[in-house]
């Protein structure tokens, strides 16, 4: 029944029974429709993950996010009003925009900046690079579980190793998490820490340099800083550009740090509130379906809104070696 | 070599790591186990360390799932939620169950708190919920009104479900508007844990069972300046301590009906928030930013009267168990009711912990009868049982346990007994706004900013009335 569901939808013309007919009578039109099949029949599964996964639910939280549905209940119609509940009347939702903002903003550019540091550290042709390589990528392959969330509570816990590092050198200890101002900066912390896969791409990146320029450039005289500055970042701007989309993207819906680390609920004083986190708030806990519909709308015209602004940008500072 | 990453190979790279994001979301979307947030304290936050541990005893009993064919006159299936404590022991229950009714088969499904309200919702619109269902005194009365619960007379009538000796006050809790919906499995009350070694180390005498929020505030005080220690530790913060502090004063958070506050004066409940920063300021309670760094989430058995880092504690009173286990049985503890106000009436009611209940969606709600009357009232049941759920309703399993109980089961048995001569009558189940009260506004816009010393407690209980009643007012 899928099978033919999907099949419908990609092929509309001829029925499924045509071209089954056609798979047995082997007339020369019906050959390039075997291999048509062939082929639907090996993405099915993909296809059908697709639609009934992704697609449907896509589609199905569109229309919820113009309704009031707590489940239980069949969806009410109530037209913007999530909206404009959103917008007017839950302060709780600014201060979750505010401290995604900020996270975004600040997390972003220190992991790249990091990440780009350690990959120039990291390329070089040094005994055993390929090891520390390995090494400061393994951060990033955990970083999102659950795991980390909670060792991380533990480390900025008020009896935590950050804590007994102060204790050593003589400083009374901080309450890292139940501090309004220093909470989220643990987060941020957690965030420069899984700068893994950025790494990755930017040492890709830099190895794809011609040492030629550089080698040009020590004849001249340049100094690493010069160097660095006139050479490396230029060339490395479609890279950057690529790694700052995705980490944008990234830092738009980060959920789960957040989520363990504040206990779900954004503590303290919502400092750690971040969009995702307050949307599960309203869908889990409160059976708000409607509502969080309607902000998982919201989150993805703000991260269009920024992609596009950074890609609109991009012209005036990435550059291909393809143009002039 | 010439440098070239042109425009085309830059989109390969996107489309690749798109595909990866994917895989990888797709890997990582399962939501990790929720913590408790608008859980009826008697719970708390225990999920949160055991979650892991509760995930995969979870998918075993997923596992199970299948073997449920509908439709099959012998075939059952119960969910609940709860610690692993209580897992284990409900499952060796329903072997037992199973090994003497040999025709029937159950299946039977168990999460933490907050996870099970999210499958139980969602197996109710995909019409799939299981015969015998753990409800929730708060939550009850919303799946009455949403026609998903079988009124439970005719089995009691017909004696399936043998409700006699059983006292009307432990019973009347699961009626909605006279129709008996869900059956109690347990009597609780809200307790102060008092340590008592800590008491004679200070040189206080133990409070009465009558002491007021006055005397409670200075003992608290004057156990940190004896022995250096909080006073109190976890609780006052809790929103259950709203309600009891209103029903101290003949009164309750919210009206009968659940569409407004239940109560007028404001001044009652600044007073105590301006307690609670007393207490603060002084370091005779744990302070709300180390609650949150240190103490987020965590369950009784993490509480700072554990460690002897405080003297007194609030919880339900079946929680008893989890602290002197955790903090070992050469430890003195008492178990007393909530201050309450000078003349005021006791703060302390009895709740019915929980109740199993029968789903219209289920297929075998005679066996289902059976089954829930079979965990009342049999002996050997109960024995593996052991009060986990609160104490018994039926006087008979009570006695047959008795003998059977360990100190802090016996003294969770004892202050019921006493609050069940001492209390106020038992309030309405809580609203439907009241998780979006207690997660939006309660935490968030009242407990937080008073404590951080953003706003002062009379801002923050007008807020709370603004905000509460905007939403009391929005519910259908």
């Amino acid at each position: 029944m899928s099978n033919t569901t999907v099949d419908q939808t990609l092929t509309t013309k001829p029925s499924l029974g045509q071209r089954l007919k056609n798979l047995f009578t082997s007339k020369k039109s019906g050959v390039r429709r075997h291999h048509n099949l062939a082929g639907y029949l090996f993405i099915s599964p993909w296809l059908f993950g697709f639609i009934t996964f992704v697609l449907l639910p896509i589609v199905a939280s569109f229309v919820l996010a113009f309704t009031r549905y707590d489940i239980l209940s069949p969806p009410e119609w109530v037209g913007l009003q999530n909206f404009e509940r959103m917008f007017t009347g839950d302060a709780r939702y600014w201060r979750s925009v505010r401290a995604t903002f900020y996270y975004v903003f600040t997390a972003v550019p220190l992991r790249l900046v990091f990440a780009l540091a350690v990959a120039m550290l990291l390329n070089t042709a040094r005994r055993g690079v390929s090891l520390y390589r390995a090494v400061y990528y393994a951060p990033s392959i955990v970083g999102g579980s659950v795991a980390i969330a909670v060792m991380w509570r533990e480390i900025f816990g008020n009896e935590g190793v950050i804590n007994f590092l102060l204790y050593l050198i003589g400083l009374p200890p901080v309450s890292w998490l139940g501090n309004p101002s220093t909470a989220i900066w643990a987060l941020i912390a957690l965030a420069v820490w899984q700068f893994g896969s950025p790494m990755l791409i930017f040492l890709a990146g830099l190895k794809q340099i011609p040492t030629e320029y550089y080698e040009a450039a020590a004849i001249d005289g340049a100094a690493a800083w010069s160097k660095f500055r006139n050479i490396t970042l230029p060339l490395l701007t479609p890279i950057i550009f690529f790694n700052l989309v995705m980490q944008v993207i990234n830092g738009f819906m980060v959920f789960t740090q957040a989520f363990i680390i504040s206990g779900g609920t954004g503590r303290p004083l919502d400092t750690t509130l971040f969009y995702a986190l307050y949307l599960y708030i309203r869908a889990f806990t409160t059976f708000e379906m409607g509502y969080s519909s309607a902000m998982a709308w919201v989150l993805l015209l703000i991260i269009a809104l920024f992609t596009g602004i950074i890609f609109k940008s991009s012209s005036n500072w990435v550059f291909y070696s393809g143009d002039s | 070599m010439i440098y070239n990453p042109s425009r085309k190979s830059l989109i390969v790279l996107f489309s690749l790591f798109v595909a990866l994001s994917v895989v990888i979301t797709g890997c990582g979307g399962a939501a990790p186990a929720a913590p408790a947030n608008d859980e009826p304290a008697e719970e708390e936050a225990a999920e949160a360390p055991a979650a892991a541990e509760e995930e995969a005893v979870e998918e075993e009993a997923a596992a199970e799932e299948p073997a449920a064919a509908e439709g099959d006159a012998s075939a059952l299936r119960i969910a609940w939620w709860g610690s692993q404590d209580r897992h284990d022991r409900t499952i060796k229950v329903i072997e037992m169950y199973e090994a003497e009714n040999p025709g029937v088969d159950v299946t039977f499904e168990f999460s933490g708190w907050e996870d099970y309200w999210t499958k139980m919702t969602t197996q109710a619109a995909g019409n799939n919920l299981s015969d015998v269902m753990q409800q929730d005194y708060a939550r009850l009365e919303e799946w009455v009104s949403r026609d998903l619960m079988l009124p439970l007379d005719d089995y009691v009538e017909s004696g399936v479900i043998d409700l006699s000796g059983i006292p009307d006050a432990s019973i009347d809790g699961g009626r909605i508007d006279g129709t008996l919906y869900g059956i109690n499995l347990g009597n609780n009350s809200q307790m102060v844990v008092l340590d008592v070694d800590a008491f004679e180390k200070a040189g206080i005498d133990l409070p009465e069972q009558d002491w007021t929020w006055e005397e409670f505030e200075e003992i608290a005080m004057k156990l940190h300046e004896e022995l250096d220690i909080w006073g109190i530790g976890l609780g006052l913060t809790n929103e259950q301590l709203w309600k009891s502090l209103y029903l101290g004063h003949g009164e309750w958070a919210y009206s009968d009906d659940g569409t407004t506050l239940g109560y007028a004066d404001d001044q009652i409940f600044v007073d105590y928030l301006s307690m609670l920063l007393r207490l603060q300021d002084a370091g005779a309670m744990l302070s709300r930013q180390d609650e949150l760094a240190q103490y987020m989430g965590v369950g009784p058995e993490n509480d700072p009267i554990v460690g002897g880092d405080a003297a007194m504690a609030i919880y339900w009173s079946n929680q008893i168990t989890a602290i002197q286990n955790a903090a070992g049985e050469d430890r003195n503890f008492a178990l007393i009711h909530l201050p309450r106000p000078e003349g005021g009436s006791a703060s302390n009611y009895l709740k019915p912990s929980m109740f199993f209940s029968i789903t219209k969606q289920g297929s075998n709600p005679d066996e289902a009868a059976k089954f829930i009357n079979y965990f009342i009232n049999d002996a050997a049941a109960n024995e593996v049982l052991l009060a986990e759920r609160g104490v018994p309703v039926s006087p008979e399993i009570q006695e047959a346990l008795e003998p059977l109980l360990g100190a802090p089961q016996q003294a969770a048995f004892d202050f019921v007994k006493r609050v069940e001569e001492d209390n106020s009558p038992i309030r309405p189940p809580d609203p439907a706004g009241h998780a979006d009260i207690v997660a939006n506004v309660w935490h968030p816009e009242v407990i937080d900013p008073v404590m951080f010393g953003l706003i002062t407690p009379e801002e923050a209980a007008t807020v709370l009335r603004d905000m509460s009643t905007e939403i009391l007012s929005r519910q259908p």
